[in-house]
């Protein structure tokens, strides 16, 4: 499984890096950047990561595969 | 209780937010709202006011800057110009906000944390061996000030000026509108002339505080000027404080007549954050944010006007079953999905929300560890405020 994060759409909740940090990292800004960009995840964070797509406010991450 | 629901008239689309009703027990109004008119006019304005309350129409209009734009001055409160970033639209509001987000992000809030927590204690202090306090006077109102403080390196004892100030531009204590904008202009005066001052001296003595840090940000190449300094300050004021004392009221109040949820955060302290999360969802203390129709737009039959103003219900957003479901209107501190929209959303999504979670996670944590057992003081009448929903007193007894 993977995770997309469609940056256009971030403005920086930071839901993701707070309820997920060993999936999703922020920048200066605050924004999103994903640990595992266009890889799969590992499955001991699918769940988690899961978790954070379901907390973003912005629609800006899904789970795919 | 009276019930909120009766503040909404679907027989002419009209409804009243901006009641004491309401704010006390918003979610019977907000149900009704999204239920029988998912636009409804502000009754007793002039039309042209419409009120959006669905989470995905709520959702539809923080994203949608092009048709509901935030480039209006709303009211005269005491301001000189468009205040940055919250009245600018993108794409000049990026610009700004890529240069102050850096300074408000949660990792830059990080070392703020022990000072968070020092200062929570000493508000408890304060108190604590009285076994009672009144919340809202006595640890709501001065914790955000003196966070506040500590942020931008500014006297601890200034606490009493700045909780006036805030006071006379929020509620100025007179129900006469031209007084009411003479006491927010004086204030605006006197605020302003005091960040001059601390402006002058960071200039003169390169202190680290987050004043001095955007003295030295660029925005397009070009350093912050000193208007929009004073104009971040003010915002800062304007917006940090009582929304942060009204999120600790309503969840304070909210835990003091709920026991069971109280023990939870008392025996396992790792749920609170999840608790900050859910109690703003289910509280949404700042109910509504306001927009001027840009274009014209149709939304469930109603036509929206260039010039018309629209009220943004983030609070019946946030409660509708339709985005969070059938246990939308109850608390649950294990909720997998929760995408609220207290602290807004889209461009304009709160600058200060790391802060103020910060801010709430530490008040939970030291207030449940200190205190484990409280509740409202018998007889206790508590007033919500309208729009930002603080208690006007809220008298706590501790176990
Ligand atoms: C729990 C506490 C808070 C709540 C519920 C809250 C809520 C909000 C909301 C709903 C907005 C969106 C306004 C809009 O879309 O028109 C907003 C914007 C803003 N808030 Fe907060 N806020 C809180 C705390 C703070 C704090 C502590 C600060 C100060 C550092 C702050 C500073 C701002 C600023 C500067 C904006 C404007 C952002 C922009 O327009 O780009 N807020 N807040
Ligand atoms: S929760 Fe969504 S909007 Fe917030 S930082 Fe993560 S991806 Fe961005």
């Amino acid at each position: 499984m993977k995770v997309r994060l469609d940056d256009e759409l971030c403005v920086g909740h930071g839901r993701c890096y707070a309820l997920a940090p060993d999936v999703f990292d922020a920048d200066d800004q605050g924004h999103c950047v994903l640990r595992f960009d266009d890889e799969d995840l590992p499955e001991r964070f699918v769940d988690v990561a899961k978790q954070a797509v379901a907390n973003c406010p912005e629609d800006a991450l899904a789970m795919e595969g | 209780m009276i019930d909120s629901a009766a503040e909404v008239h679907p027989e002419d689309r009209a409804a009243n937010p901006y009641s004491s009703v309401v704010a006390a027990h918003p979610q019977p109004f907000y149900a009704r709202l999204r239920d029988e008119c998912p636009v409804a006019a502000m009754e007793g304005m002039p039309e042209g006011v419409h009120i959006i309350s669905r989470y995905e129409d709520v959702k539809f209009a923080l994203k949608h800057h092009e048709i509901f734009s935030s480039d209006f001055v709303a009211v005269d409160i005491g301001q000189d110009r468009p205040l940055i970033p919250l009245q600018i639209d993108p794409p000049e509001h990026a610009h700004y906000r890529r240069v102050m987000d850096p300074h408000l992000s949660a990792k830059e809030l990080a070392h703020l944390e022990a000072d968070a927590r020092r200062l929570v204690n000493e508000v408890v202090d304060r108190f604590i061996d009285r076994g009672e306090c009144d919340f809202h006077a006595e640890f709501s109102m001065p914790l955000p000030c003196l966070v506040f403080l500590s942020l931008t390196g500014l006297p601890l004892g200034e606490l009493d000026r700045f909780l006036t100030w805030k006071d006379n531009i929020i509620r100025p204590e007179t129900f006469d509108m031209d007084e009411a904008a003479a006491i927010r202009r004086q204030t605006g005066a006197d605020m302003y002339a005091f960040f001059e001052d601390a402006i002058d001296q960071r200039a003169a003595n390169g202190t680290d505080d987050i004043i001095s840090r955007f003295m030295k940000t660029e925005v397009d190449g070009r350093l912050m000027s000193r208007d929009e300094m004073l104009d971040l300050c003010y915002l800062f004021i304007l917006g940090g404080l009582d929304t942060v004392t009204a999120t600790l009221d309503c969840s304070i109040a909210y835990l003091a007549q709920h026991p069971d949820h109280r023990r939870e955060l008392v025996d396992d302290p790792s749920l609170i954050p999840n608790a900050v999360e859910e109690l703003l969802r289910m509280q949404t203390p700042v109910m509504q944010v306001l927009r001027v129709v840009a274009r014209p737009h149709r939304m469930h039959g109603v036509e929206m006007k260039p010039g018309d103003h629209a009220v943004v219900m983030l609070g019946s957003a946030d409660t509708d079953p339709g985005e969070f479901g059938a246990d939308a209107d109850l608390v649950n501190l294990h909720r997998e999905a929760n995408r609220h929209l207290a602290f807004g959303g889209g461009p304009h999504r709160c600058l200060g929300s790391h802060l103020a979670r910060l801010e709430l996670r530490v008040a939970l944590e030291v207030l449940h560890e200190r205190i484990p057992d409280y509740r409202i003081a018998a007889g206790a009448d508590l007033e919500y405020s309208p729009g930002i929903r603080e208690i006007k007193s809220l008298p706590l007894v501790f176990a």
